[in-house]
């Protein structure tokens, strides 16, 4: 389906049915994380189906906006809300991520889940997506990283292997 | 102890690859295991970069975790970090082998040539205390 991009974007679709006369049509506002505009509008139209009697043939969009990151420089922990399809059925998750924008995250969750569960990006749905303070994290993977002290070596460190020393007389250093 | 650079707040480390080659930055936070927020002078400023385009150095500074730009900056003009990070070897290396490739054709052309030449004699200079040995 999408995807393949290096980050995902975020964007804030509002749209409504199409207004039969002087009906005023009520208006529904969505925020959704894909690679472009095109395919923000389409995840737009498939979640609002499910949602509302209302289809892409019948609605419009008002306004669609792509939102920035509000402290790229500042590390927080995202809890993010999915629902995924497996193999055999529906299931919901909540998984942490530590990342510099929400975006970032998303991206972290999309990949992670088709690493740990196959999870293809069709068959996900973000619910929520929220900052969670270090206290209130609930993976050690996260909370291994609220430390103030935190420290830690590089030990036996590979670089990059630079490939005209393959065979040489004293063993490398991995020492960093 | 057999460690003695430790990726910590307020190391200083040396960016080895990637866009902002041959810069310098200090380890503000960490983002996961992979991942470091550093902040350095106004070359690279504060950004996320990972843990394999960095090199790690002997400097260390004391900044409190995820301190702003400005204490960030005059810890590191107290401390001297510059200075400091100059006369290391690894940032030594670096400039030297970031010299040799900028060198045109003419220049190793005349590398080589002095090289032969040197070469040449302490080669001759060799066989002759050999010969009288």
């Amino acid at each position: 389906m999408k995807f393949k991009c290096a980050e995902l974007k975020e964007f804030e679709i509002v749209g409504r049915p199409l207004p039969k006369g002087d009906e005023k049509m009520p208006v529904y506002k969505m925020t959704i994380f894909a690679p472009d505009e095109i395919v923000a509008k389409s995840r737009f139209w498939y979640f609002l189906r499910q949602l509302k009697k209302v289809r892409k043939v019948n609605g419009e969009i008002l306004r669609m906006t792509e939102m920035s990151n509000s402290s790229p420089t500042k590390i927080k922990n995202f809890g993010i809300w999915v629902r995924y399809d497996s193999r055999s059925g529906s299931h919901n998750m909540y998984r942490e991520y530590r990342d510099v924008s929400r975006t970032g995250a998303i991206t972290q969750c999309y990949r992670d889940m088709a690493a740990r569960h196959r999870a293809r990006p069709h068959s996900i749905q973000i619910m929520k997506i929220e900052v969670v303070k270090a206290a209130d994290t609930k993976r050690p993977v996260i909370k291994q990283m609220h430390d103030s002290k935190i420290k830690f070596p590089l030990p036996h460190r590979i670089l990059k292997f630079n490939k005209k020393s393959i065979f040489v007389a004293d063993r490398p250093s991995t020492m960093q | 102890m057999l460690y003695k650079r430790y990726i910590e707040i307020g190391r200083v480390c040396f960016i080895r690859l990637g866009d902002d080659i041959g810069k310098y930055g200090v380890i503000v936070d960490l983002v996961d295991q992979k991942h470091l927020l550093v902040d350095g002078p106004d070359g690279i400023g504060r950004k996320v970069v990972r843990l394999n385009q960095v090199a790690l150095t002997d400097i260390k500074i004391n900044i409190p975790r995820g301190c702003k730009t400005k204490t960030v900056r005059t810890a590191m003009a107290k401390e001297g970090v510059e200075a400091k990070l100059a006369a290391t070897s690894l940032v030594k290396k670096f400039a030297a082998k970031n010299a040799k490739a900028q060198l045109g054709d003419f220049a190793r052309f005349k590398n080589r040539v002095a090289k032969t030449a040197s070469n040449r004699k302490i080669r001759s200079t060799v066989r002759k205390l050999k010969k009288s040995s």
